[in-house]
């Protein structure tokens, strides 16, 4: 492994996504700033909004960094210059994974920071959001294990719709449960055994996910 | 740069490539028992028709593509487990490879400066001036020769060892290919450099290389120096009976009949065959030169001959 190969490949990637990135990061701050605004109609918007920015931001970054480099055939310029499978492999999971978390991590602290503040906020909703977030991190691993399994638009697209769908699932059962529902009206966080143990296989299938598309990265025989 | 630290691309090999006896599977495609040794300092012409296995065989050679069976090593270095060292002293270029788009020509350029320690700023602003290329200028306005020449730029201003060339002169119009072409003849006269370079238009091959490999269906079919094809080869014209048979000789291929006209192409051309064939009852009409693509042809017509059931 050739650290200096890696980063130097993860850095063009960075610099080539920077407009979009850009973009998703602002559109995670505006979306965070109204998701908090004391409007439920607005404030519902603005949870809609970090949605639509987390999973257009993935799917995005991931077809343009990942799989856009086979379809656009500049993974072959990339493959000629002194770099291994295995350097290739490592910053494009690495970089594809920054890009994601660029937005994520700005809406998840805007959204964490602004409820904790503002004074018509509810702290004790900071769990359930961090238990949403972590949702949509482990529904991008999901996708980006599918795309470098597969190489595939397609099946990329089906792993996010089907993603989407289990997302409402989620989200109308996490809501309608009577722990949780309350645990957010309160003026303090409170991290209830059920939200841990979500967070667990969140978190769970993130590292799964992740280290499942490392493995199947670096064992590829033909990248062209 | 991007090095190995101690890991360093040999020089005392004195083959550039070798292939042993590489095979590769694909579903409608089969590359089979590929043995080649290409000489450091040689240039060696890949021709093949569409779809026989050039570019395969060079992306093999990149690492690109992994091979099901057999041994592939580049500037000394086993291309399954070294290829970053080995490429760094390989420039490659691909028709099918795309630089990124929405960047402009001066941005590969430093990106690629940025990989490689030994990029040659004179070299490389010279060619800017003999290509006519703006450094300002984004990818996606341009046309497919000044692409090639992007590329070729890219490529040859690091100062490869040994550059493998896939199809660069293919679907340019006959003034970017003239500039290629001679881009690529002052590259050749440097005798350490070795050039690989494929195409199906022998006219290109037959200016540059100094061996010429023949491929078709996956296998090689011919491969020696570019002089020896053309001193082998002959076609011979004769006249003869109708029930006249062609006699059994290695190398000899009936290419056309009309009425008692026939019309035969021979490797290993000597006065012994003539004789033969005089003696079987066919009378000499002619014995001409062959051009390269008219040998290429009949290698592979004759080796597709041997093949079929």
């Amino acid at each position: 492994m050739n650290t200096q190969a890696i980063g130097i490949l993860f850095l063009k990637d960075l610099y080539l996504s920077r407009r979009p990135l850009f973009a998703y990061f602002a559109a995670g701050i505006l979306s965070s700033a109204v998701s908090v605004i004391p409007q439920p109609t607005v404030a519902f918007v603005g949870f809609i909004l970090i949605l639509t920015v987390a999973i257009g931001s993935g799917m995005h970054l991931l077809g343009e960094l990942l799989l856009g480099e086979g379809s656009d055939q500049t993974r072959t310029f990339i493959l000629s210059l002194p770099v291994s499978l295995l350097d290739y492999s490592l910053a494009k999971i690495a970089v594809v994974l920054t890009t994601f978390l660029i937005p994520w991590f700005t809406m998840l602290a805007c959204s964490i920071v602004l409820t904790a503040v503002l004074p018509w906020s509810k702290a004790g909703a900071i769990p359930v959001l961090v238990v949403v977030f972590f949702e949509l991190l482990a529904s991008y691993a999901l996708q980006l294990v599918t795309a470098v399994i597969s190489d595939s638009v397609g099946w990329t697209i089906a792993v996010m719709v089907a993603g989407n769908v289990f997302l409402n699932l989620f989200l109308m059962a996490l809501f309608q449960n009577p722990e949780v529902s309350e645990s957010m009206k309160g003026a303090v966080p409170t991290l209830s055994p059920l939200l841990v143990k979500i967070i667990c296989v969140e978190v769970a299938i993130i590292v799964v996910a992740l280290g499942l598309a490392v493995a199947m990265q670096v064992r590829k025989r033909d990248l062209v | 740069m991007i090095h190995e630290a101690g890991v360093a691309v040999s020089t005392k090999t004195e083959s550039a490539i070798t292939f042993s006896h590489v095979s590769k599977r694909y579903r409608h495609f089969t590359l089979s028992d590929i043995s080649l040794d290409f000489p450091r300092g040689t240039v060696v012409g890949l021709i093949g028709p569409n779809g026989a296995g050039k570019s395969t065989i060079m992306r093999i050679m990149m690492g690109l593509v992994a091979p099901d069976s057999g041994a592939v090593s580049v500037l000394g270095q086993p291309i399954s487990s070294n290829q970053a060292t080995a490429k760094r002293e390989i420039g490659y270029f691909s028709e099918d490879m795309r630089l990124y788009k929405r960047e402009s020509i001066g941005w590969h350029l430093q990106f690629v400066r940025s990989v490689f320690p030994g990029w040659d700023d004179d070299y490389a602003s010279q060619l800017l001036s003999r290509f006519g290329l703006n450094p300002e200028q984004q990818v996606k306005g341009l046309s497919q020769g000044q692409r090639v020449k992007a590329v070729l730029l890219l490529i040859l201003a690091r100062r490869p060892q040994l550059l493998i060339l896939d199809e660069p002169t293919n679907g340019l119009d006959p003034v970017a290919r003239h500039e290629i072409l001679t881009e690529l003849m002052r590259v050749v006269e440097d005798e350490n450099r070795t050039v690989l370079f494929s195409s199906h238009n022998t006219q290109d091959v037959e200016k540059l290389s100094d061996s010429i490999t023949f491929i078709d269906r996956g296998r090689v079919i011919a491969s020696r120096g570019r002089d020896e094809f053309l001193e082998q080869w002959r076609r011979i014209r004769l006249q003869a009976p109708a029930e006249w048979n062609i006699p059994a000789m290695p190398g000899m291929r009936l290419e056309s009949q009309f009425r008692s006209q026939r019309v035969i192409s021979m490797d290993q051309f000597d006065q012994a065959a003539l004789d033969t064939l005089q003696a079987s009852g066919a009378t000499l009409e002619g014995v001409e030169r062959m051009t390269l693509e008219e040998i290429f042809v009949s290698c592979v017509m004759r080796g597709r001959e041997e093949t079929s059931p």
